[in-house]
């Protein structure tokens, strides 16, 4: 179910075309568990919200990456992690690309960790990185059908 | 220098493609002066430019084949 674009070995980045199916993280959660040196999983999972925007609301998101910069990209968010966090076991990134309705999920991070603290402080900070250095782009499509090229707030 | 030049998210729009070749290029200012006389909207949109998938913070110093993106802020997550 999760094709690796680009760095087969890694392991870590994915961009899957469409929104992200629930199971993806029962088979992430599982995937972890081969890990038996970490003590917890932290999850983050993002949906497209069904924002209101000058009186329309977002029906759905429709994203679009540069592929080879995205994986470049998450290799340097893990090294960053892994150099301010103890004991990560493993960093995981699913983001969606195309076209994903309000409701469905576009994001799914994992991180593991020896120790709780870790797991959770390093995800937080894994999904801040993501939003700030890759490089992903999303159109928000209203009810009406109208278009709006969406940035994230912080860079 | 042959140089391709690739474009994202609102600039796909602005310049009606998703890449362009460019021939006989001189250095990035050739470039960028060639990319705003064929696209003249696109000065009106913030960008940073990455060469060969690296964010490139100053005028960077191209070289044959080089691959240079055009990158409006980034929205994912």
């Amino acid at each position: 179910m999760i094709r690796n674009v680009k760095h087969p070995n890694l392991n870590l980045m994915h961009l899957i075309d469409g929104p992200l199916p629930p199971g993806v993280i029962s088979d992430v959660v599982a995937n972890a568990g081969n890990n038996t040196d970490s003590g917890g999983h932290s999850l983050f999972v993002g949906q497209v919200r069904r924002d209101l925007v000058d009186g329309k609301y977002v029906k759905a998101i429709e994203y679009s990456a540069y592929e080879e910069m995205v994986m470049s990209e998450a290799d340097k968010i893990k090294k960053s992690i892994l150099s301010e966090f103890d004991d990560i076991k493993k960093i995981e990134i699913l983001h969606s690309r195309g076209v994903v309705n309000a409701g469905e999920i576009s994001l799914v991070v994992l991180v593991s960790a020896g120790h709780r603290h870790d797991a959770i402080n390093a995800c937080s900070k894994t999904v801040e990185l993501i939003k700030q250095k890759l490089p992903i782009w999303k159109k928000e499509i209203f009810e009406d059908n109208s278009e709006q090229w969406k940035e994230n707030d912080s860079l | 220098m042959d140089i391709n030049v690739i474009f994202f998210g609102v600039l796909t729009e602005v310049t009606g493609t998703t890449r362009k070749h460019y021939g006989n290029v001189k250095s990035f200012s050739d470039l960028k002066h060639r990319i705003e006389d064929d696209f003249p909207g696109i000065i009106h949109y913030n960008f940073r430019i990455a060469v060969n998938n690296e964010i490139s913070d100053g005028e960077p110093v191209l070289k044959e084949a080089d691959e240079v993106a055009y990158l409006p802020p980034f929205a994912g997550g």
